[in-house]
């Protein structure tokens, strides 16, 4: 236990260092600030704010951000892995769950730490069509393609030896995946889909079935991922 | 380095003893831990073999046989040096024995326990420096060997006790706080062998533990090694240098192609190495004086190998190899050639090493049971001299 706190916070430490994360971080609050005066004076509805900046400004950006860390959580230090840390007393479960934890955690750090703020301001100054349940629904599913992104990502980290074949894989099969899934008429299971969505989630007009039914759907999926990624690191040779 | 070696025998003492390096003195009042001089005493008494390999194989993605069903037993508190040419197994053996690589067959049991990838308990009795280690680049020696102490499990004020006597027993206290990564390949192996100290291993793993070190970095490594060797602790250096393994080891085993195809106490590899074999550098009728030969001993008792004006001569029977040397030297004298040089001994362990390579090579079909001993032990009988590549060779 005491190995998985340490690796978490070195992890943590780690990513708050990552000029990524700075990166990442300054492109989401300086266009959210932009959204928020151009709502405030062009009377926008509360509801398009929010899902325009999303679709336009945190959803492309968090894809890229999110899939390059933490597709390359594992691989991306695989020396120091063997060398420094399961070379002693650290369990394989213990380091790959500090992985899952740390980055996830900042992840929704990060996306929690930008859109409430923003939230809130666009409600005070945006012509106010949203519900406060709307907008909890429409976050929680946002944050849930984060956590799926996060943790199918890490996944594959421990399965490739690449980082770049990682990461590509991670781009490019949720790019195929939401085709797919358009072609397939189920589109609620689509990030486009999803994103595309939001302004009548934020309005409240989606029922509370369908929320959950996307909640459940991607938590699922990134228990899977989760439990894949630590099954196949478990077995692989460093 | 430039450590005195009497300043490092004291900070490794004092590591021994739990003790700080400033003038030896006991545990820090206050401290709860128990000194690790106690822990040491501590330790429960173990099979007798700190390693145990059986028919331990690995293939990779069922192409490459990097291990080929190898049998090795290390005693416990030997000093044991893995020995072989590049990419003859060494470090596959020290993955599977972390736990860090799977066997594809056989079983590899480490402190009487058989290691596996989840066996993090094992590992913390287990210190272990990788060739060429790699470490956090942002980190410094500080703040990682305090990272090595953590997931180790140490208590804190007692990994600072142990941090600050180890970086001074491998002189970087005065980088400590500098960033790893502007630290030269010595270096980097100093701060490896500090963090595999850090736990007071009872298993000691060193992988070229020589690794990017000056000559002078070499000795005090060697000296290192020498003086952690001993009570409660085993030690175990995979090398390619013949000279580290010598000066060192207890213990040695050879492995080539996947197979140990030596196993056994240094001292026997010595004799072995040695066996009455007397090299001579001649000048004048060195014809004459090989023609008389084998008048040094019984018939058949005696084998030559000539290269130029050096002669090899191994001495089959059982006499001492001071009374062949008298012999010699009589020879010598009635052959009418000049003696320029003799050697009893001087790289003949190197010699020895890359003769059991090229025998098995040669007798590839061969298995390693034939001539690793049940105990442990080479079977000098077994063995036949090597004919190297001279350019004249005879037997009398």
């Amino acid at each position: 236990m005491q190995a998985y706190l340490y690796l978490l916070r070195l992890d943590m430490e780690q990513l708050a260092r990552s000029w990524l994360v700075r990166i990442w971080i300054l492109l989401l609050v300086g266009p959210a600030g932009f959204f928020v005066v151009v709502a405030a004076n062009q009377r926008e509805l509360a509801s398009e704010t929010l899902a325009a900046y999303v679709a336009a400004v945190l959803a492309p950006l968090s894809w890229l951000v999110v899939a390059v860390l933490s597709a390359s959580a594992v691989n991306g230090e695989a020396d120091v892995v063997a060398d420094s840390i399961l070379s002693r007393s650290v369990t394989r479960r213990a380091y790959i769950w500090s992985k899952f934890t740390a980055r996830v955690g900042v992840f929704l750090a990060v996306y929690v730490a930008v859109t409430v703020p923003l939230v809130y301001l666009v409600l005070r100054f945006a012509v106010d069509d949203a519900t406060i349940e709307g907008i909890v629904w429409g976050l929680l599913t946002v944050a849930s393609l984060l956590v799926f992104l996060a943790a199918f990502g890490i996944a594959l980290s421990a399965i490739f030896r690449n980082m770049l074949a990682s990461v590509l894989t991670v781009l490019v099969s949720t790019v195929a995946s939401g085709a797919v899934f358009q072609f397939l008429a189920l589109d609620w299971m689509s990030t486009t889909g999803v994103v595309s969505g939001l302004p009548e989630t934020f309005r409240g007009e989606v029922s509370v079935a369908e929320q959950l039914r996307v909640l459940v759907v991607f938590g699922v999926l990134s228990v899977l991922a989760t439990m894949f990624g630590m099954a196949w690191f478990r077995r692989k040779d460093l | 380095m430039k450590l005195a070696p009497s300043s490092l025998r004291r900070s490794l003492r004092a590591v021994r003893a739990g003790e700080s390096a400033n003038g030896g003195r006991a545990q820090a009042p206050g401290e709860d831990a128990p000194p690790i001089a106690t822990e040491l005493a501590g330790r429960r008494a173990g099979p007798s073999y700190a390693i145990e390999a059986h028919d331990l194989t690995k293939i990779y993605d069922n192409r490459y046989i990097a291990l080929n069903a190898l049998n090795m037993r290390v005693r416990k508190n030997s000093v044991y040096g893995l020995v072989g040419p590049n990419g003859a197994g060494k470090s596959t053996v020290f993955r599977l024995m972390l736990g860090l690589q799977r066997p594809t067959a056989g079983e590899i049991r480490v402190l009487g326990r058989p290691m596996r990838a989840e066996s993090a308990e094992l590992r913390r009795r287990i210190g272990f420096l990788p060739t060429a280690p790699v470490f956090p680049r942002y980190m410094t020696p500080i703040s990682y060997l305090e990272f090595v102490g953590k997931i180790v499990g140490l208590p804190s004020e007692r990994a600072k006790i142990r941090m600050t006597t180890l970086l001074q027993s491998v002189d970087l206290s005065d980088v400590a706080s500098q960033r790893i990564e502007g630290f030269s390949t010595g270096m980097e192996t100093r701060l490896g062998i500090a963090a595999a100290l850090m736990n007071d291993p009872e298993l000691l793993v060193l992988d070229e533990p020589t690794y990017g070190l000056d000559p002078p970095g070499r000795r005090q490594m060697i000296e290192l090694i020498r003086e952690l060797s001993g009570r409660d602790r085993t030690i175990i250096i995979a090398t390619h240098i013949l000279n580290d393994v010598e000066r060192v080891c207890t213990d040695v085993g050879v492995i080539a192609q996947g197979r140990l195809i030596y196993d056994g106490q240094m001292a026997e590899m010595r004799r072995l190495a040695r066996q009455n074999s007397i090299t001579v550098e001649i000048e004048g009728n060195v014809a004459s004086f090989e023609r008389r030969i084998p008048e040094l001993d019984e018939p058949g008792s005696v084998r030559w190998e000539r290269a130029g004006p050096e002669v090899r001569i191994t001495f089959l029977g059982g006499g001492a190899v001071t009374e062949y040397l008298k012999r010699l030297l009589e020879l010598v004298e009635r052959s009418g050639v000049e003696l320029l040089r003799l050697d009893t001994g001087t790289h003949e362990v190197e010699e020895a090493f890359l003769r059991r390579l090229e025998e098995d090579r040669s007798r590839s079909l061969l298995r390693a049971p034939d001539w690793v001993a049940e105990d442990g032990a080479g079977q000098p009988g077994t063995e036949e001299p090597g004919r190297g590549d001279g350019s004249h060779s005879g037997a009398a």
